[in-house]
Parts: C-alpha cells; structure tokens; sequence
C-alpha cells in the first residue's frame, strides 16, 4: 500500500487497484467491467467463471481492510447489456450498507433508471472539495481529476535488456488514473513524461517508480 | 475410346515408370502414397488412374466422384486446369470444378445444382463443405479423395484437419480410395499411415527423378568488410545485380515479406531500368497481382522476380534459369524445393546462388551442400492431441448436420492425431462445448452447442453458427487490414499493430510502391503513392524459422571436415575464424564451447551447441533456470540457430557453474516444465491454439465496430486460464505442444546426452567474438528470473533514474 496526499488529502493507494479516500471514506474503483465474463459466455466464449467471482472476493477483502461508507465507480462498471451477472451484482449491492454512485462510463450502456433503481447514484461526472471524478482522463481548471478508462500499464526497463509490463496508478500534476479492477481486462501502455509519478502494482505491493 | 495411353502418346509424351505403376494400382483399387516432385508429371499420374477407371462405368451418377485437396489456391487453379484438359480429351461430359475461399457465391451455387465428377479444394474450403446439413448427400458417389503436396500440411494443423476430415468421410463410405502426393521426406513412412489411415490395402511409388543441384555461394572480393551480424545481405547487392544482369530470368528468394519489400526496393534503385521487368511476390500482396506476375513469369515477361515462401510450392516456371537464396534457408528440404524453382524441366539440371547475409551463414552454405549431396531430407512432425481443431470440427459438425457424440467418437480415436483420445477427455470436450466449463453451474447462461432430445449435439443459434462460419481454418494470422487506393484498386494487406503505429501523412512501402496514408476506414487503409524518398517498411509477424535437426548435424560437421578447408566459403571466412581463434576456440566436434565477455550492458554468457533456433531457446531457459536456483538472478536471454546467449546485471560464477553439473540430462523434463512455466513460449503457442478453438473471434469482415464487445486477446485469455482454471485441456495443450514442437522434446534429450560426452571448454574473453556477435546484437529477447517481481522492480527503479540523470 502507498499513501499519498494530494490538495490536503489523504489517498490510499491498493494492491487490488482501488485508491481509498481516507477523509470521506470512499472507495474508488475504475474498469471493473462487470458481467463481461458472462457477456462472452453468453455467445459461446467459454471464459472461465470464476474470474468473474474474482471481483466480490477481492471487494470482501477490502471492506475488511477499509471502513468503507462510499463506493465511487469510475466508470465501465458493467461491460455490457444485463446478462445474469447483473442478479448477482444486484444481490451483492443489497447486501451493502455503504452508499454507491457510477460515473457512467463508454462500456455502462444499462440504462441508468435500472442501476438507481438499485439505489445506485449515476452521474455524467462528480465533483467534490478539490476534487473531479470522471470515467474519460480530462482536466478541470481547478480541480484533481480521478479517472479510469485507459487501463493504465507502464514498460520497465531493467539491465540486462529486462523489460516488464505491469498495471499501474498513473499520477501527472493534475490527474490520477486508475488500474482497472476487473479480472478479465487488459493493460494499455503509457509513456511517463518527466513530471509523472507511477506507481506499480503487483497484486501483492504497490511500488513508486 | 481413347485411353490414357493413347492420350500421354497423342500429346507426344512418354508415360513414365512411376505414372504407369500409378495407373496400374488405382486400376487394382489400391489407396496409396506417390514421393515425386513438382513438375515431374505427378498430377496425372494420378488423374489418369482415377479417369482411366471412370471411363470403364457407363453410366454415372450426379454428384463428385473425384476430390482433389491443394494446400494453396494458386495450385487449385493449376491443377484444375490441368485435369480439365485431360478430362476434356478423354470424356467431354466430364468437369472439374474449383471450390476455394476465392469461389464466388454463384459459383457454389451452381456446382450445387449440378455437381461436376471431379472438384479441386483446399483442406478449408473441405470443411466448409462438411458444415452444410446437404453434405452426406453431396458427397454419396465420391470414389476417391486425393491429397496433394501433403509434405506440406503434415507437420501442421492443416494436417490435423485432412486427417479429420478424410477419416469423417470414411464412416459413411467406406470403399472411397485415398491417395496422397508428397515430395521426399525423412519420415516417409508415417507420413502415409497418418494419411492413408490404419489400412492395409495400399502401395507406395516412387518417382526416381534425380536433379543435379549446384550450389554456389556468392562471396564478396573483400572479406574484411564483411559484416558479423545482419539479415539483409544487402553488402552484396552488386554480385546480385550482376547475376540478373545475366540470366534471363532470375527468382530471389527472401525469409520474410519485410526482406522482400527491401530487396525489391534495393535493386531497383540500383539498376532503374529493370522498371517494368522486375516484380515481387508475397502472400500480403493482393491476389490480382501475385497472379499476374504467376503468368508474367511463365510467358518470360519478367527478368527478376523477389519472392517469399509464397513462390515455393507448385506452380510451374519453366523458363526460371536462376535462383538465389537471401540467407539461410534453415533446412535442406527446403532449399532443394527451392533450388527446383529453375530447369524445371524434367531432367533439367538446377543451381541455387547462396547469398550469405552475415558470417556465420556461410559455414552453412558448405553445409547445405553436403546434406544436398547425402540427401539428407528432414522429417515432418505430426502433431497430436490438438483439441483446438477437433474443438473446431466438432463444431464444424454441430453448425451443419449436428453429430452424435457416441457415433463420433471410435471415428475421432481413428485417427492418428487422436489415437490416444481417453473418454475422460472427449467427455471434457464436449462439455467444453455445450456448458463451457466442466461443471454446471446457476446463472451461467452459457450458449454454444445444444443437446438435443435424440442427443444430437447441434448449434442453433444462428449468431454462433455465423460466426464460426467466418472463423474456419487453421491458418492464424494477425488481424490484417486492407490497402486501398484512394481511386481503387487493392494492393494487398498489412497488419493492424503495423498501420496503428502510423499517422495521416506518414509514407510507408509496400509492394514496392511508396505510399501515403491518407486514412483509415472500414479495415481499409486508404493511400496515394507518394514521392518522398523517406519512408517505412512494415514488418509482418511470422513464425521464425529454426534449422532443422539435419542441419544442425550437417553445419557441426562442416566446421571440421578436412575437405571443406579448401572451399571458397571457408578461404573467405580465414580472418573471421582468425579473430575467433585469437580470443577463443572454434570448438572441435568433441568440445561444447561456452564464452563469457562483458560489456556495458552487462555480464554475456554464450553457449554453443549449434542446434537450431528452437532447440536453444529451450535450452536457454532451462540453464537460466538452473542458474538462478544457486542464487537470485535475472536473466535476459537471446539465441540464433548457432547458440544461446544468457545477459544478466552480476555474474554468475564459472566454477560454481561447471561444479555443479549444470549440463546435466538429468531431470531434464521436470526442470524444462519449470523453466517454461515461467517463460514466454506457451504463451505464444496458445495464440493459435484461442484462434483455432474459437476463444478468440477475429471479427466480421468489414464490420469492425459490431463485434467489438466480443473481442479479446488471447493473451489475456492464456492468463485468466492459468489463473482460474489450469486444468482447462486448451492451456494444458499450449504447454503439451511447446514440448512437441517448440522444443522437439526427443532432440532435446538426444542433444544433452551428446554434451555429456563431450569437453566443456569456459573461455573468458576481453571482448565480443565473432561468433557471439550476432547473438548479442539480438534485440528480440526473453527473460527468466528466480528473483521476486517486487526485487525486481526494485532494481528497474534504480536503473531507471540512472536513466533520467
């Protein structure tokens, strides 16, 4: 884990991918990507299920380490029209007593009435304090930008011609992007510029470098 | 009524004794295997049997009698020209019909309604046919099928497809003949039980056509400029252009398409008035075009054509006087293939220029000769167990007809590929099919195949079936765009990782041509030439080829045989094997040279068992491996046909190297299973394995968008498998085949044993040598590491910021 602070703010950065908003308690998570798994399933593209599981695993984990009161999705929550995956999302999202809201993403194509009707806030975008939550990477003349979309991975380069592709939190001055939490997602490849910070994850550590 | 006798002697020709023993055969109602080379009269030998015995009946049904599978379209149009003319000749109601992925959809049509007696395909185009519901009908007279150029599919998936597909047909008529045509192979006799199936009815012929091939190597007058690494050869354009110069016709035969668009480009800068007769060949280029030049080449229009693989098969050019060979050809099968290409009359006698594109390659010039000389011709290796494609025939089947999986099954274990097919593992297959997972489970809304009340396994979903349709075929490459001129008129295709890293406006070649690109659209790259002298040569993703196993022998033996000392290949190479010398070895048959050297960029361990591509990027792996047990390294890792390089940041220590036995063969399996896991070969190998099988769609044509919540990369397909679900048969198959194939896993064994018997001499040297320099200049590389990702990391961190200082 990692923490950083950002305009008097305190971020925790997680293996997993999320970041955790210590002074609201929120939990940010980017490209979850819900419901893909049985999207291509449901077209005959036998993806194992249990990547899919995958995702309320790693949430239970979380809720055990962080005292979440707010769950913000950046976006791409779920991939595609309602598959079956939907009930068991709708079941999990009963279970929660933490509030959510979705930044609506390119892939969120479920009509926002069925995901409020969950008691899920949907939104174009979200802003709050010093801060501008959005799917797409953007900029606000005065606020921090979280966002999602691109799956962010960087290149490393090591001695002896190692190299390395690994998922990763992309920080430029004004902007953090997220790693995409879902299991079956994959990695775009950025080139950091001088005033970059990246911060690696490994799934078991996050690493600045 | 004219015979088939009669017509060879109308036509002024002599039958010769392979063709008569064909006729005679058939005649007898054998299945059978013929080894004859292209242009030896080998397709009639075979249609003169099967229309010899068709003229005995009077009256014949309406439907195909006679199937004639062709690995390439180029050759379908050949040989269906050929049987055409002769069966025009002997019985004018006869046609012959071609059926490939170029027949157009009125065409089908019409050979639907009425079927000709004989029908030339592609093993594709063959399963297109079994996905009908019709195609039991379609197929009720067929008497004979008929397998050309099989050398060429055995050793490939394509091979896989023929054996379904002939042993299918067999269930529902079982007196159909099966024949097969092949050039000469070392494993000659598998290739025909793998083909002909386990029967005992059959006969082998052989052609006893002996060529003369010369083989010369083109030497530069200076061999001190003579570069140690490279793959162009482009020092010796001038001894090129002299040798087109001279000959009437000349074909120049490069490993790659990128090779090719350079060499083109490179010779006519250099002689412009070759405009107009000189022209290229590749299998990106549009079909149009590689078809014009087929028939420019045959009616002597053309003085140099520069070609690829695509040039190596069939098609005869009689008026070739020439070839040359760009870099090594890696196997002697193939260079004899192509050393054919020229007088190619029967009885002419061939020679092959070899143009070496660095050192090293020359020693295998003297090698090649001696295999051509031996006739030292390599061994194809089947594969087995490939569920990809029976994953696809399966449903191949369930799209058409539907199949009963009891029925189907003694007819799958028939084959050779399946031979050891267990019920555990078919029950797995069509549980992969119709759940998509091993076990049912709530929610899933898994949609293939259905089972339906009688227990027929068929698709009914019409969206499935469409899109298994398009995806037929073994063939995987990646995904292809087309290139158009703004005006019209297509030019060939080229790849999609290729034109995404290009912007509007950037100049790139292709087909010779400098283009412009004006803009993406549709899968369609729109372009107008272009002027500008500056420009791209896009790269084509292919297989890399390996030196085979006979080679490798051959090229061991050339460093040492007495008589190629005075070869004009080795008087050329006195001052690279000097340099050699003076800081190293060139290491004796009984001696297993290892050198260690540093540079800036690091510590360079080079190994030299001289096996081939394939066998060393095994090899490699498995020593990283073994090295880093003794302590914490990370290694990256480069190899040739020559040896094998390992690169790390500190080195490792001889003694402790050499004292613990390292070379051993012991464990070889458990430490090579260990070593690959963590390397990258299964991963490239499950790329075609997701095509094949149907995981990855690749997209209907000209409808990019709609299909795009349904693409994937196989990449990530190969991780969410190793992660979630390791037992799954099509991962397990990636690793089964990089034993097999990637690393001819009976070779590596033989390989180990051989370096037991032998001196391992360590030399540490004060720079690069001669012999390693083209491994170390290799910017395509693997890694292995035994350090934690997060070490790792770690130490990227601080190599990183060194960087940025």
């Amino acid at each position: 884990m990692k923490r950083i602070n950002i305009k008097g703010n305190h971020f925790v950065l997680h293996p997993s991918g999320v970041v955790f908003w210590e002074e609201t308690k929120t939990l940010l998570l980017a490209d979850v990507h819900l419901g893909k798994v049985a999207h291509f399933r449901k077209n005959g593209i036998a993806v194992p299920r249990k990547a899919e599981g995958a995702f309320y695993q790693k949430i239970t984990t979380l809720l055990e380490a962080f005292e979440v009161k707010r769950f913000l999705f950046l976006g791409d929550l779920f991939h595609s029209f309602k598959n079956n995956e939907w009930l068991l999302f709708s079941a999990w999202v009963q279970r929660q007593k933490a509030a959510m809201l979705l930044v609506e993403g390119n892939h969120d194509v479920i009509p926002a009435t069925q995901f409020e009707q969950l008691g899920i806030t949907v939104v174009d975008h979200w802003e709050e304090d010093a801060f501008y939550f959005s799917h797409y990477p953007t900029t606000s003349e005065d606020r921090f930008v979280f966002c999602g979309h691109l799956h962010p991975g960087v290149r490393l380069k090591g001695k002896g011609l190692q190299q390395l592709k690994m998922p990763c939190f992309f920080q430029s001055p004004q902007q953090l992007i997220l790693p995409a939490f879902g299991a079956f997602t994959g990695l775009h490849i950025l080139s950091p510029k001088e005033e970059d910070r990246v911060f690696v994850t490994t799934g078991k550590e996050v690493m600045e470098i | 009524m004219t015979t088939v006798r009669q017509w060879f002697a109308a036509q002024g020709w002599r039958a010769q004794a392979f063709q008569k023993e064909c006729w005679k055969a058939y005649g007898e109602g054998k299945n059978g295997m013929l080894h004859a080379p292209t242009g030896s009269g080998k397709t009639y030998a075979l249609w003169g049997g099967i229309l010899q015995e068709a003229l005995k009946i009077k009256k014949h049904p309406s439907g195909v009698q006679a199937l004639w599978i062709t690995p390439l379209r180029a050759l379908a149009v050949e040989i269906q020209q050929a049987t055409q003319r002769m069966t025009t000749d002997l019985h004018p109601d006869f046609k012959v019909a071609l059926r490939t992925g170029d027949t157009s959809q009125s065409e089908r049509a019409k050979q639907k309604r009425k079927p000709s007696f004989g029908l030339v395909t592609t093993p594709e185009s063959l399963h297109v046919q079994l996905s009908t519901k019709e195609h039991q009908k379609n197929f009720q007279y067929l008497k004979v099928i008929v397998v050309d150029e099989w050398h060429e599919l055995l050793g490939t998936k394509r091979g896989v497809q023929m054996e379904l597909a002939i042993a299918y047909l067999r269930c529902f008529l079982p007196h159909v003949k099966v024949w097969g045509i092949s050039a000469t192979l070392g494993n000659k006799d598998l290739a025909r039980e793998i083909l002909l199936g386990p029967i005992e009815n059959y006969v082998t012929v052989n052609a006893q056509i002996k060529k003369k091939i010369k083989v010369k190597s083109i030497l530069p007058k200076n061999m001190e400029s003579f570069p140690w690494r490279g793959h162009l050869g482009m020092h010796l354009l001038p001894q090129v252009l002299k040798l087109v110069q001279k000959n009437t016709t000349t074909l120049i035969f490069t490993n790659t398409r990128a090779q090719c668009e350079i060499w083109f480009h490179r010779l006519l800068e250099a002689d412009p008035n070759l405009a107009g007769s000189i022209a290229m060949h590749h299998g990106s280029i549009d079909k149009k075009i590689r078809l014009w030049v087929e028939e420019a080449l045959r009616e002597e229009n053309l003085k140099v054509v520069v070609c690829t693989s695509s040039l190596d098969l069939g098609v005869d050019f009689s008026p070739v006087e020439n070839c040359i060979q760009i870099g090594s050809p890696k196997g002697v099968g193939r260079f004899i293939q192509r050393a054919g290409r020229s007088g190619h009359r029967p009885k002419a006698g061939s020679t092959i220029h070899f143009l070496p594109t660095h050192a090293m390659e020359l020693i295998e010039s003297v090698a090649l000769q001696r295999g051509i000389e031996e006739q030292q011709i390599e061994d194809r290796i089947p594969f087995i167990n490939s569920y990809d494609v029976l994953l696809q025939f399966l449903m191949t089947l369930a799209v058409g007809s539907g199949f009963q999986p009891k029925t189907l099954f003694p007819i799958i274990q028939k084959t050779f590929c399946f031979q050891t097919l267990n019920e555990e593992r078919w029950q797995w297959l069509l549980n992969f099919l119709v759940h998509g997972s091993q076990s049912l489970e709530h929610y899933d809304e898994y949609k293939k195949v259905t089972v339906l009340e009688d227990g027929t396994l068929k698709v009914v979903n019409k969206g499935i079936a469409m899109r298994h349709r398009l995806s037929m075929g073994t063939i995987v490459s990646d995904a292809t765009l087309k290139i158009r001129y703004q005006k019209g008129g297509y030019l060939g295709s080229v790849e999609e990782w290729f034109v995404a890293k290009l912007n509007p406006g950037d100049v790139f070649t292709f087909s010779g041509r400098n283009l412009e690109l004006i803009r993406m659209q549709n899968m369609e790259v729109i372009v107008r030439k272009s002027k500008s002298k500056k420009s791209r040569i896009p790269a084509w993703m292919g297989g890399r080829m390996s030196f085979s196993a006979h080679l490798s022998d051959l090229l061991k033996k050339a460093l040492f045989e007495d008589r190629n000392q005075t070869t004009p290949e080795f008087k050329a190479l006195a001052p690279v094997f000097y340099q050699q010398q003076r800081e190293s070895i060139i290491p004796k048959p009984n001696q297993f040279l290892i050198e260690r050297f540093e540079t800036k960029e690091g510590f360079h361990t080079v190994f030299y068992p001289f096996e081939g591509y394939a066998i060393h990027e095994a090899m490699a792996s498995l020593m990283a491996y073994r090295i880093s047990l003794l302590s914490p390294i990370t290694f990256s890792m480069s190899f040739n046909d020559y040896g094998f390089e390992l690169l790390s940041d500190q080195p490792f220590s001889k003694e402790e190297f050499l004292d613990n036995g390292l070379l051993t063969h012991e464990y070889l399996h458990e430490d090579l299973e260990k070593s690959i896991n963590v390397s990258e070969m299964a991963r490239r190998r499950f790329r075609d394995i997701a095509v094949i099988s149907g995981l990855v769609f690749q997209g209907f044509p000209n409808k990019p968008i709609k299909s795009k919540h349904l693409q994937s990369g196989a990449q990530l397909f190969y991780d969410v498998f190793k992660d979630y679900e390791p037992d799954n048969l099509l991962y397990l198959q990636a690793l089964e085949e990089t034993f097999d194939h990637g690393m001819e896993h009976g070779r590596m064994t033989q390989v180990f044993e051989n370096i037991a018997a032998q001196e391992i001499v360590w030399r540490d040297c004060s720079q690069p040598t001669p012999f390693s320099f083209p491994l170390i200049t290799d910017r395509i590389r693997a890694k292995l590491s035994s350090e934690s990702v997060e070490d790792r990391i770690k130490k990227m961190y601080l190599q990183l910021e060194k960087a940025g200082q």
